[in-house]
Formats: C-alpha cells, structure tokens, sequence
C-alpha cells in the first residue's frame, strides 16, 4: 500500500539523492581533475587519472596571486557586510516601524539596484569613483559591494523590525529597561536571525561579485571571481581551474554550515514573541 | 501607591479622535475597571496612563504631580498586557526577574521577590520554562508576577483574562483582587466584559466613543444607567417611552411607577430582575416564550405588540401562553437623561 507519509518520504530522500548527486559529482571530478599529475596528462580514454599528485596545488600556491585574491576577497565580504547591515538598520527600522509620507516610494526606490544589470551599475560606479577622488582599489570595490548589496539587507532587516512586537517593547520600558536593555530584550532576539542572513548574503553576494571587481580592480587588484575568470578565460587550464576552484569553495562551504547552525539557535519562530 | 487624576485627555490618530477630553479620577489603592466596546479607546488610554502615548490634550498627574511628559521607565506603573507580552527568550524566572534586574535592586531582594510571586501564584514548577511552554492561564500568571516584581505603585490591566476559558477566568479575577487587596497598589483594569467590570471594581467608568459615558459604582451602575447606551451595554435593560403623569407612565402593560415629575416625553428603564411576580400586580401581560437558565428564568412577555424581559428565580414553573401578572417597585426604574426629550 502506498500511504502518503511513505510517499512523501521516498520523495524526500529521492530529492536528497538528486542534490547530492548534483553537488557531489562537480565536485569529485573538480577534486580528480586539480589532482591530475602536470607530467602524466589525463586524457581520452581512461576513466581516471593515470598518475595523481599534489604538485598542481603547489603550484598554483606558490606561482600564482590566488592567496592575494583570496585575502581580497575574505577581507572584503565581512567588511561589506557589517558595514551593509550597519548602514542597512536605521533605513529598515523606518521601514517597518515608522510611517512616513512616501515611505513606498522610498521603499520601490532602495530596491532598484536588485533590478539593474550588475555590469552597468559596475560601469558607471567605476567613473563616479574615479571622479569622486577614490583611487584606492580596495577602497572602491568594498564602498561598491556596500551599495550593490544594501538593498537585500534593508529588505531583510525591514521584515525582522516588523516582527518586532510592539507590546514586548512596551513591557521593556515598563519594567525600567533603558534603550541598551530594550534592545536586548524586544529587539535583537528577533532581529538576530535577519542579522545572520543579511550577513549571510551579503558576504556571499561579495565573494561572489565579478562584475565590479573586474572593471574597477583589473589587472592589478585581484578578487577570486577575477582570477577565476582568468583561469577560465583564454588560456584555460582544466586541472589549474580545477584547483582553484576547490580553493574558493571550501572556505564558503564552511561558512555556511557555520551560518546554518546559527540560524538554526536563533530560530524565529521561538523568538517572534506573538501569541 | 498613587491616586490618580487625568485632566480633560483627548488623543487624535490622524482623522481618529480615539478619546475626547476624558477626565477621572482614581483613589490611591482603589480598584477601578474601563469599561466599553471595542473601540472605545480603552487601551489608548491605559497607554497614556503607562506613559507609552503623549496625548493630544489635557494632563496626567499621580499624586498631584504632573507625569504627562514622564517616561513610562519613570513611572510608577507596570501593565499587564492585553497579550502578555513576555519576553520569549526568557524563562519564567527570567522573565520575572527582567523588572528588578533593570531597576538594579539588589541579587538578595530580586531573589526573594521572584520566588515569592512564584509560590504565590503557583508558578514554581515552571520556574524555568519558556513561555512558549506554557498554557495560556500560567502565561497570564508569569505576566501578573512581572508586573508585580518591581512592586508597583500602580497596575494596568489589559483585558488580561480574554484569553481565558470561562472557569479559569473566575479563578484568575478573584486572585488578581485578592492580590490587589494583599499587595496593596492602584489597579486600572481595561475590560470588555461587563460581568468582570461589576465583580471587580469599586468604580467603573463606562466608556463609549471616547468619552465616560457613565461612572459609579458596580451597583450604581447596573440599577441605574443614566444613558441608553449604559442601560444597554450592562446587561439587559426594558425601555418605555411615553409622557409622565402622576408618578407613572401608562404602558401596554399597565401603569409603570416612576419618581419623577410630570413631563410630556420621557424613556424610562429597570432591569429584568427587579420584577416581583404577584397575583395582585398592576401590571400585566403574556407569555410569549420561556428560557430556563437553572438559577433563573428569562420570561418574554407581550401585550399591545411591545415585549419585556422579566427574570424571575428558576423555581418558578410557568407554561409559554399564560397571562402573569406582576408589580415593579417604583426606586427600581430610572429616567434615561438621553432618553424621548430629555
Ligand atoms: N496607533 C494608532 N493609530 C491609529 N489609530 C489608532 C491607533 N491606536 C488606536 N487607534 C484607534 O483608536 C481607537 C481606540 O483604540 P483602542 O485600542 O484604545 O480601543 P480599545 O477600546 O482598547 O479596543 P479593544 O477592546 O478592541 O482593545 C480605535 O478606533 C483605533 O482604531
Ligand atoms: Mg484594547
């Protein structure tokens, strides 16, 4: 007999395999192919790699600005990030908790760098930069990757002040907390989760971003996705991708199993304090 | 333990008036309910007393002194909430201990005080729970003992038994009162329900579109609505319009007896238990329908198309059909200022 129970769990751990699969079999022939051995190539018809050695990662390492880049790109994202959600709050707390006239104006307004194409955006930023003064590379990119990702923490922030319930407020200041002890209390327990994934986001959406980081840093001032791109670009190398591919995801991957498990401590549903 | 006097408060949202110019006054210690509609601005004037809204207009003084402009974190006052409003990343004790771990009163003193609500309120069980965990009744009960813990001089209560169920409602009010009486402090208590209103208070302020209707106390009240509205709101009310002459007014049922001076129109109003079923009435008319309620029996009786509603003890045994007759005592009926050219 099938019941519905034993059909949705079939169908769950089906969908579990299809991700892994998706996930794992890039992932296995990225790990073979950055293991390729530089003196004995893989090719047509072994199914696997005649020799294996470390020598590619080595190699990489030591030849190439990839540790320049992922310093970069590290110190980059959380910097953009905090400095996102810091800018971020004080927009998203009017938005929720504030009425104002044109407030949903203001609102459509803070969203339209989402609908803009990353590269025209990049385009036009790079010359505001450049006529504004800002020459430091590092300096333009990380100020760009604030603007380019505000919207997505104001949007997300803006959700978590309106979970806010008023009347925990009320009890705070009733009870004679001042503004740090509302805070604690009525505030950042239900706006920690929409911390954690507007940081989550906005660091992924750095690490991430090519377009910015292309026409404001080339050649000089490298990020991953750039010299990704330069391994992927005319002289493509499969196995050298290949490492520095594996390179950039471990410390993403990382990342996020950290982030979920915070996510996971500050659940809303058990801080949201309705009902 | 403050007294206290608003002075002539209105409040506007936008194009609401929510109150207009509401004045009262509350007796230090005494136990006052708000009482109306939904609507009526019951809240918004709880929410004025705790400090949380700036009125439009008028004044708030505890004491003779003027707190109109006083933080709520000042005032000597804690709410209770019309949905509790715990802090749900916060045990029970926790919860409890919020009030005088922000006024920094002593480990010592916080100690004594949250344990001592705990026993009292039957809450030490749960000490650590969140209130997540917890059924709506022990809610309300961790929101009371919050409250209580910074040993207020004033209490406000927001409808805080409506999401009870009937039997635990009972039990609730007569421990906030007990409570009330033990601790000693003010209480302003915000309600819809008028049976709680009149069980509860030594005053009740009826309010009604954002102004006091009617104040007085429970009996005063009930046995003597001034308005249409007050007549009606608490409980059920017979109406009679019609002129006065000689101390009555003349109704299909016979004469009404009424202490009020001759006039051409005027409503009158009692209440349906103040009738005395007699065969020797002036008054009488048919039976229409019965409701038998146990302790009581409702009787709709008709005559010249009009109808009133009687309540007499259950043990009385009257078929649907019979022609009664009774008598109303004449102090029982009251004329209604609002009434048929008041
Ligand atoms: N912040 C606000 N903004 C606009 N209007 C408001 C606001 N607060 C209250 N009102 C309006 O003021 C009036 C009184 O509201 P209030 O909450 O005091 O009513 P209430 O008597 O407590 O009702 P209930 O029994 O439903 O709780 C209502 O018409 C309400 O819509
Ligand atoms: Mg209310």
């Amino acid at each position: 007999m099938w019941t519905l129970p034993r059909l949705q769990t079939l169908l769950a751990s089906l969908l579990t395999a299809v991700f892994l699969l998706w996930l794992i079999v890039p992932f296995a022939m990225a790990l073979l192919w950055s293991l390729v051995d530089p003196g004995t190539p893989w090719s047509y018809p072994d199914i696997l790699p005649p020799a294996l050695s470390f020598e590619r990662w080595t190699l990489m390492w030591e030849t190439t600005t990839l540790s320049t880049a992922m310093f970069n790109s590290y110190t980059l994202a959380p910097v953009a990030a905090v400095t996102a959600i810091v800018l971020a709050a004080p927009t998203a707390y009017a938005f929720a908790r504030i009425d104002f006239p044109g407030k949903a104006a203001a609102q459509i307004v803070t969203l339209t760098p989402l609908v803009l194409p990353g590269f025209v955006t990049a385009v036009f930023f790079a010359s505001i930069l450049v006529s504004f003064g800002v020459y430091s590379r590092y300096g333009a990119i990380l100020l760009g990757h604030v603007v380019l990702f505000i919207p997505y923490a104001v949007r997300i922030l803006t959700v978590s002040f309106a979970q806010v319930n008023q009347e925990v407020i009320n009890a705070a200041r009733d009870l004679g907390a001042s503004g740090w002890g509302v805070f604690r209390a009525a505030f950042w327990p239900v706006l920690k989760p929409g911390v954690l994934a507007s940081f989550l986001i906005v660091f992924i959406l750095s690490i991430e971003e090519f377009a910015l980081a292309f026409i404001v840093g080339s050649p000089s001032f490298t990020t991953i996705p750039t010299i990704l791109f330069s391994y992927l670009g005319y002289d493509f190398i499969r196995p050298n991708a290949a490492v520095v591919a594996l390179i950039l995801v471990v410390p993403n991957v990382l990342l996020m199993l950290v982030l979920e498990r915070l996510l996971q401590s500050a659940n809303p549903a058990n801080v949201s304090g309705k009902g | 333990m403050p007294g206290i006097d608003i002075e002539g408060v209105a409040m506007r949202f936008g194009q609401v008036d929510a109150l207009k110019d509401v004045s009262l006054r509350v007796p230090e210690g005494a136990f006052v309910t708000l009482l109306g509609p939904s609507g009526c601005g019951k809240t918004t004037l709880l929410n004025i007393i705790a400090g949380f809204l700036a009125p439009t207009r008028g004044r708030v003084l505890f004491d003779g002194q003027d707190v109109t402009g006083l933080r709520p974190e000042a005032r000597d006052t804690a709410m209770c909430f019309q949905s509790y409003a715990l802090f749900p990343h916060l045990s029970v004790q926790e919860n409890i201990a919020f009030g005088p771990r922000q006024k920094r009163l002593e480990r010592a003193e916080t100690a004594r005080r949250v344990t001592g609500l705990m026993e009292q309120l039957g809450l030490a069980p749960h000490a650590a729970k969140l209130p997540n965990a917890l059924s709506g009744g022990q809610q309300q009960r961790v929101a009371l003992a919050r409250a209580l813990a910074v040993a207020p001089g004033v209490v406000l209560f927001d409808e805080p038994l409506s999401n009870l169920d009937a039997k635990l409602r009972d039990q609730v009010r007569t421990e906030i009162r007990d409570l009330q009486r033990r601790v000693g402090f003010t209480a302003v208590y915000v309600t819809h329900d008028q049976a709680e209103a009149l069980a509860m208070s030594d005053t009740v302020f009826l309010l009604n579109g954002g102004v006091i209707e009617q104040s007085g106390g429970p009996r005063d009240i009930y046995f003597r609505p001034r308005t249409r509205f007050a007549a009606d709101f608490i409980g059920a009310a017979n109406l009679h319009d019609g002129p006065i002459s000689g101390g009555a007014m003349d109704t299909p049922f016979g004469p009404v007896p009424v202490d009020a001076p001759d006039a051409a129109h005027r409503t009158l109003c009692w209440r349906p238990e103040v009738v005395r079923l007699t065969e020797a009435g002036a008054l009488s008319g048919k039976v229409a329908h019965v409701a038998f309620q146990g302790g009581w029996l409702d009787l709709f009786v008709t005559a010249g198309g009009q109808t009133l509603r009687l309540q007499v003890s259950g043990t009385h045994d009257i078929p649907e059909g019979a022609t009664i007759r009774f008598d109303i005592p004449r102090e029982a009926v009251v004329v209604l200022k609002d009434g048929a050219n008041a």
